[in-house]
């Protein structure tokens, strides 16, 4: 086994790790605001990434532009489904069982959907810096992924400062974990969990925007993007955006070192088991216990 | 009164018995010939499925157009079995026996025909599958002709190049599914091309990223890398490494959204393939034309293939006759066949008669096939 080898391997498995990292804190934003497990959270991804395609090759609006077009899209798809579904299913006094299957549901509607809108075919949007990449030692790393862990470690902290140093953030953390008491303290508990799906859609189109020039989008990329996601945030403690940062690296690292370590098709066995092992050795999560409460 | 009421009822008689007789004297609207198209249009064969249909759709268009088979129209009927074989069984027993159709054009991938020839061929139901031969059990069914190439052979098309090319070392990135089946076949073809795989990875079908097998491929730094696969992320994977060891793909990988996602990485690729749109043979104006008339867009060796099913059956029911039993109709089709995509022998063991010469050779330049002036088997 080369060095080199070697260092592109973590490269790759850094880059991958933020890519599952950006889906896992969705899915932590919104857990931690509403206690929802949402598992269509790569759909947000894909509607960003789709909206920003078509915003520039449709609308031919600049690449900033349609980035914050499709970024706004993603987080208002967030909150029209707060509004449409969730908060219906609350009155109702829906169980957190009834949320999953929802979000479920709505993971195959909206693919449906980016079908029918966008069509089949997959779609690249042009990298930060161009199709360039910087040669770190003997690996190289693309320069848009460069861009893309600087944005995602930006979206960590400035989340990290919300929910900690912000009222609005702290009201948001108090309004899922007991509502009657938020209320009883004057909080808005159902404009909270608004504002807690409007922060994840964004967040995750933010992920698809970031994704699309590196790994390519489609109607159908959503649900993979959901499960990797999914298991960066739990690794992370499913409350917690800097969690599931912490989670999407392991999961992105132990991917790519098993294929040097062991024979590719291997690849999944090892890094899976390997997840198994660590949930066994940490339940709480990378940042045990007290991870799970932080932001 | 009465006798007003029973002319009436005298003229609505003969008024029914004239309206009877005209309908009996009309000549009946001519039936048409009902076939079944039984295509992966969902699921992961959906790559290959959607551009089949495309191409089985606007041949049925012109054949009806050209006023039918023997005076009949030929009605296709479309099933999709989601990429899925026990779908395609039960998909397949309803074309068969509800709609009793007279030849299944499909499926789109080796399980789903390998699971229904062996009903068609017992019924004598002609199935034309966008497959190659596959197990030994296929070659009893000569009631199933395969429109597309085994996989063996596409090794083999592959290695061709790259021995004439002067390649000896060739690294190869296959996926998990459509290319391990070509690696089964290559990984015993290496000597007799006096080829060495330097270095051999694979990838979940489902990838989105394979730059660390790229880069134990690259490690082995061999004379190209050959990827088989349809999806474009080791691609581009290779091309973010930095590898400038020429790409030499299957036609499977060969279709312009799989360009299109592959970015920049797309150029210097090398298909073997068949259809070139941009520089059509002879033998395949007629079909790009009115591919792209129909469309709007270029079509790729699954679209020839989708629509020479269509021609090769309705050459075959013309042959036959009006109403041909199962056995008369398979031999009908059992024949040589000049399509688009490439030059049919049904008459051969693989049932198909697909040959090395049979490929061509593009590379991608700016997101367009060039054709290589190149043919396998020629050098040595």
């Amino acid at each position: 086994m080369s060095i080199g080898l070697l260092e592109q391997a973590v490269l790759s498995g850094i880059t991958n790790g933020f890519i599952y990292a950006l889906i896992g804190i969705g899915i932590a934003v919104i857990f931690k605001g509403s206690r929802i497990v949402n598992a269509m959270q790569g759909e947000f991804a894909v509607v960003g990434a789709l909206i920003t395609v078509f915003a520039m090759q449709a609308a031919r609006m600049p690449y900033p532009v349609a980035i914050v077009a499709g970024v706004l899209v993603g987080a208002l798809s967030g909150a029209v489904i707060d509004v449409l579904f969730v908060r219906p299913m609350t009155r109702r006094g829906a169980s957190e069982e009834s949320f999953l299957l929802l979000t479920i549901g709505l993971s195959f509607t909206l693919a449906a959907g980016a079908l029918y809108f966008g069509g089949r075919d997959s779609h690249l949007l042009p990298g930060f810096g161009g199709q360039g990449v910087i040669e770190i030692l003997q690996a190289t790393l693309p320069v848009h992924a460069a861009w893309l862990i600087v944005v995602a470690t930006a979206v960590v902290i400035a989340l990290r400062l919300f929910y900690t140093r912000t009222l609005l953030g702290l009201s948001m953390s108090a309004a899922a974990s007991d509502a009657d008491g938020a209320t009883s303290t004057g909080i808005d508990v159902g404009r909270m969990r608004l504002l807690t799906f409007l922060l994840g859609g964004g967040i995750g189109a933010i992920a698809g925007v970031l994704v699309t020039p590196l790994i390519s989008m489609n109607y159908q990329m959503g649900i993979g993007l959901t499960l990797k996601g999914f298991a960066a945030a739990i690794l992370g403690g499913l409350t917690n955006p800097l969690g599931a940062l912490f989670g999407g690296l392991a999961l992105g690292l132990l991917e790519s070192l098993a294929v040097v370590g062991f024979p590719s098709g291997y690849r999944d066995v090892v890094a899976l088991s390997l997840l198994v092992v660590i949930m066994i050795v940490m339940p709480n999560g990378l940042l045990g216990r007290a991870g799970r409460r932080g932001g | 009164m009465n006798i007003v009421r029973k002319q009436l009822a005298a003229a609505a008689v003969l008024a029914l018995a004239g309206a009877a007789g005209l309908a009996q004297a009309q000549p009946k609207a001519a039936e048409p010939y009902r076939v079944g198209a039984l295509l992966s249009v969902t699921g992961g064969l959906a790559v290959a499925g959607l551009p089949e249909r495309e191409g089985v759709l606007l041949a049925q268009k012109v054949v009806n157009a050209r006023g039918g088979i023997n005076g009949r129209p030929l009605e296709i009927l479309l099933e999709d079995d989601a990429s899925n074989p026990d779908s395609a069984v039960s998909k397949a027993n309803a074309l068969l026996h509800t709609h009793k159709v007279i030849a299944i054009i499909g499926p789109s991938a080796i399980a789903q025909t390998v699971a229904i020839g062996g009903t068609t061929q017992s019924m004598k139901v002609p199935l034309l599958a966008f497959t190659g031969l596959g197990p030994p059990v296929e070659r009893e069914r000569t009631c199933v002709m395969h429109m597309t190439p085994s996989q063996e052979l596409n090794a083999r098309a592959m290695l061709s190049y790259a021995r004439d090319t002067g390649y000896k070392r060739v690294g190869v990135l296959h996926d998990s599914g459509y290319g391990q089946v070509i690696w089964n076949s290559m990984k015993t073809l290496g000597g007799e091309y006096g080829i060495d795989f330097a270095q051999v990875e694979k990838y979940e079908l489902t990838t989105t990223d394979a730059t660390t097998q790229a880069a134990k491929v690259k490690a082995a730094n061999p004379d190209a890398v050959l990827i088989l696969g349809t999806s474009p992320a080791p691609f581009r994977n290779v091309r973010q490494l930095k590898m400038t060891q020429p790409v030499i793909a299957t036609h499977a990988s060969s279709t312009y959204e799989n360009i299109k996602a592959m970015g920049e990485a797309a150029d210097n690729v090398i298909h073997a393939e068949f259809l070139v749109a941009e520089d059509p043979l002879p033998q395949q104006k007629e079909f790009v034309e009115a591919f792209q008339k129909e469309y709007g867009k270029l079509p790729k060796n699954f679209a020839a293939a989708g629509w020479d099913s269509v021609m090769v059956l309705a050459a075959a029911l013309k042959d036959a006759g009006p109403n041909p039993s199962g056995d008369k109709l398979c031999a009908a089709v059992r024949r040589v066949h000049q399509g688009a995509m490439t030059r049919y022998d049904f008459t051969a063991p693989d049932m198909g008669g697909f040959i090395l010469g049979g490929y061509t050779y593009s590379k991608l330049v700016g997101g367009r096939y060039t054709r290589l002036d190149y043919k396998a088997g020629a050098a040595k």
